[in-house]
């Protein structure tokens, strides 16, 4: 690879003042974007479109693409701090970022979220720029037989969140999985629990079921309590808000305390992140998944474990730059937001395929910068202004709960533009707030909901292509093999310990509400 | 002398109701907001067609706004429902999928509109229906797929109900091709089987294949209802009989008319004239088509009129044929 085009691409992006100052104007725009419950990364692009119309290639594509993939970095204050996910792929960082947030560690929380969506961030630019010279095998070795058994590992690792509450824990999945099961059958097109309403036809959203679950319960409980602490959050104290930079720092030292886990789920989010169709709300859940399941007390994840922060943030925020991967050189984008990107990138002049590793090689480079150097400066930033954001955490219940609980709806409404929603979003509110009062594990329902739909579509294509000869084929063989020795050491973890062994050895103070 | 003063006045006196109309028509837009409705999501073509049109029908109208809203679901529906519902006082236009014509024909719950009745204001192109066969298939002509004594290729399409699932289905039962359907890739996941070599082809809109022709994946080998003077042969020239050109003309009409701006029906004759000049206008805009060239968006716009003829003539179907769309579509459950 030749070192000239790669360097030459980074100083050509710093030194440029036109596009060093769009990349800065890009961070506050990303951060935004992803701040606003309903906003995110794609709405973004839309958005920024006629203004980077009639742009020259480069710094049209540098600020569009610095823009985006920062938007879930933005998400993250308000996901952890508020327990309000702006976008679906900042879901899994409510089951421990809130915990711990109430835990009075919100300094800890952002610290090691916002280090470790940096860090993921880069690393993912470090893989594609590793496999560059590979791309094509690799994209191409995914097929429906792979999608299929992913998905269900992913469905498996239910038993490692579910921990005590296998039970209840394969319940909610499955009723996850149910409603992840409205809309058009994708085999026979047969209309399945749509009740003849149209807004029920491309099946439930994703985002308004989050913020239902989450969202609703945790206002409702903080609004119903006489004080917080009864709610399960702390009383308000001067004193917590006013963390120290060293509690940040802490936090981001955590990185480096688990960097076997922030490496694994950065390439992972890398890898994810290019193949098309997983999507961006898997990501972070796979890794969530795969923190639990290498953790030594899968007990503790949901109630306030460091470990579940970094690695969905890690994860999603690494598939940002493999996702440009399939978008660039197979024209072939990985996730909608890629889909919107890909449209822009056209608009701008850009020609992706696999052609551009012959004639644009600088201007790839420079767009691989540019996603590193945003992720950079936007984790710094956040880092030193986030401490000003993190005081809202502690602001009373009656001005809290009315402000997240506008932004709640709103961002289900604008989810998908139906009145319907608020409807929906005030049943699975409901449904929410009972699982939370009887601590039952959430996280369940939205692994349902999200891999349940993958795992049938990938199964009825895998079953056309192959019949059912696609069971025995190697690739299935391995992935059932990895899946009854997680689900074997998942269950044996579990059911071994004694009981209050895990709850004495790590105590919460606001008990297990996942 | 007088006489010719007379037929002269008599003459301006009788256009000045017409000079009126189009008068009150602008009068009436004059800064007022219009609402374009975008049956998808941001993003992707629809959106982006959507977007070109508005834009440029605003730079002919300038004294009023065009904004652009988007109400995506159900495949279009919602959206369709939603135009066809609105005011019909000129002020909410919008796309949808042509595709709907086969909702429409299969009266399936959930269609609340009725095109034939809708204000049609204009196309900004076609999007012509092609078999692309993938380069690794190693299929060359459509011959091949009429053999059925060799094993069926493998076609992918959208999801079962999709515009392109149906069109698929009624070129399969049209042609007798051997081949199997293998639904539920969208998006591009489709390309990427294709590239995998998992299937060998698909039909679909030409321009979502251009760039996996050019990069030499793949070969057109057959195109409904493209422009005369295209190399790629004619579906109908391999149908046998009248039910299966019949069946071919829905995908033809379908693929003529795409790209489509209309409004709710009952929008008064001259707003609706002033919409339609405006369209035709915005459409030969020099800066609207370079614009198009740069984003890969073909532009070969026709008149609201036309768009209205092709679309009654394509709701005219026999019972017989609608049997076999009805046939064609339930085929795969």
């Amino acid at each position: 690879m030749d070192l000239h085009v790669i360097f030459s691409s980074l100083l050509g992006l710093l030194f440029t003042p036109k596009l060093l100052g769009l990349m800065l104007l890009a961070i506050p725009l990303g951060i935004f974007f992803g701040c606003v419950p309903g906003l995110g990364g794609k709405l973004g692009i839309v958005l920024l479109i006629p203004f980077v119309y009639g742009m020259d290639p480069l710094p049209g594509a540098v600020f569009l693409l610095s823009m985006h993939a920062i938007v879930h970095t933005g998400g993250i204050v308000p996901s952890i701090l508020f327990g309000v996910p702006t976008n679906g792929p900042e879901a899994p960082l409510l089951a421990d970022g809130y915990p711990l947030v109430r835990n009075g560690q919100a300094g800890r929380a952002l610290g090691a979220a916002l280090s470790a969506a940096g860090i993921g961030g880069m690393i993912g630019v470090v893989c594609l720029a590793l496999i560059l010279p590979v791309v094509e095998p690799f994209v191409l070795s995914f097929s429906p037989i792979e999608f299929f058994w992913l998905a269900i590992i992913g469905i498996t690792l239910i038993s490692a969140l579910a921990g005590k509450m296998l039970v209840q824990g394969l319940i909610v999945g499955c009723f996850g999985w149910l409603i992840g099961m409205i809309g058009l059958d994708p085999q026979t097109g047969v209309q399945r629990y749509t009740f003849n309403q149209l807004f029920l036809w491309d099946g439930f959203d994703v985002i308004s079921g989050v913020l239902a679950l989450y969202a609703l319960p945790e206002m409702m409980q903080l609004g119903r309590g006489k004080s917080k602490r009864e709610a399960g959050v702390p009383e308000i104290n001067p004193e917590v808000t006013k963390y120290t930079f060293a509690e940040v720092w802490d936090g981001v030292k955590e990185n480096f305390r688990h960097w076997g886990l922030t490496i694994t789920t950065a390439v992972m989010g890398t890898f994810i992140g290019m193949i098309p169709g997983l999507g961006g709300e898997a990501a972070g859940w796979m890794c969530y998944a795969f923190a639990v399941s290498r953790s030594k007390d899968p007990e503790r994840f949901g109630k306030g474990a460091i470990e579940g922060v970094i690695a969905p943030s890690t994860g999603m925020n690494a598939k940002e730059g493999g996702g440009l991967l399939p978008t660039l050189f197979f024209g072939v984008p990985a996730g909608s937001g890629m889909a919107i990107m890909l449209g822009a990138l056209i608009m701008l002049g850009i020609k992706p395929g696999p052609l551009m590793i012959v004639h644009d090689l600088p201007l790839v480079w420079s767009l691989i910068w540019a996603i590193a150097i945003s992720n950079l400066l936007c984790t710094v930033l956040l880092l030193v202004v986030g401490k000003h954001m993190s005081s809202i955490a502690h602001i009373r219940a009656n001005v809290l709960v009315p402000v997240v609980l506008v932004f709640a709806l709103l961002g289900t409404y604008l989810a998908k533009d139906h009145w319907e929603s608020l409807l929906v979003f005030a049943g699975m509110g409901a449904i929410g707030y009972v699982m939370r009062r009887n601590h039952w594990p959430r996280p369940c329902f939205i692994i349902g909901l999200v891999l349940g739909p993958t795992a049938e579509l990938s199964f009825h294509k895998a079953f056309a292509l192959h019949g059912l000869t696609f069971l025995v084929q190697p690739t299935s063989l391995v992935m059932m093999s990895i899946i009854a020795v997680t689900l074997f050491f998942n269950l044996r973890k579990t059911y071994r310990r004694k009981p209050g062994a895990v709850a004495a050895a790590h105590p919460t103070p606001t008990g297990g509400s996942i | 002398m007088s006489r010719i003063a007379m037929t002269i006045a008599a003459f301006l006196f009788a256009s000045v109701p017409l000079a009126q109309a189009a008068d009150s028509a602008e009068e009436f837009y004059k800064g007022k907001t219009i609402t374009y409705v975008v049956s998808t999501a941001p993003g992707g073509g629809y959106d982006t067609y959507g977007r070109l049109v508005a834009r440029y029908m605003n730079k002919y109208m300038p004294d009023s706004k065009i904004i652009i809203r988007n109400i995506p679901g159900a495949g279009h529906v919602v959206g369709a429902n939603t135009i066809y519902a609105a005011k019909p006082d000129g002020l909410t236009i919008g796309t949808f999928n042509t595709g709907l014509i086969y909702l429409q024909l299969l009266k399936e719950s959930g269609v609340r509109f009725d095109l034939a009745k809708m204000s049609w204001i204009g196309k900004a192109a076609s999007d012509t229906r092609v078999l692309v066969v993938s380069k690794s298939s190693g299929v060359k002509t459509v011959q091949e797929l009429l053999d059925s004594s060799k094993p069926p290729i493998k076609l992918f399409a959208a999801g079962v109900g999709s515009a392109g699932y149906i069109d698929t289905r009624l070129a399969i039962s049209a042609l007798h091709l051997n081949v199997q359907l293998i639904p539920g890739y969208n998006g591009s996941e489709g390309t990427m089987s294709m590239l995998r070599g998992e299937t060998q082809g698909t039909i679909g809109s030409q321009s979502s294949y251009t760039q996996f022709v050019d990069d030499g994946n793949g070969v057109y080998i057959m195109e409904a209802g493209g422009a005369a003077g295209s190399k790629i042969p004619q579906a109908d020239q391999f149908a046998k009989d009248d039910n299966a050109r019949q069946l071919l003309k829905m995908i033809a009409a379908e693929s003529d008319v795409a790209r489509l701006t209309a409004g709710p029906p009952g929008i008064p004759a001259d707003r609706l004239a002033l919409l339609r000049s405006v369209f035709t206008k915005a459409m030969a805009d020099p800066q609207l088509l370079a614009d198009a060239k740069k984003m890969d968006a073909p532009i070969a716009p026709a008149t609201g009129e036309h768009v209205q003829q092709v679309i009654a003539d394509a709701l005219q179907q026999t019972p017989q044929n609608l049997q076999l769309l009805t046939q064609a579509v339930r085929a795969g459950q």
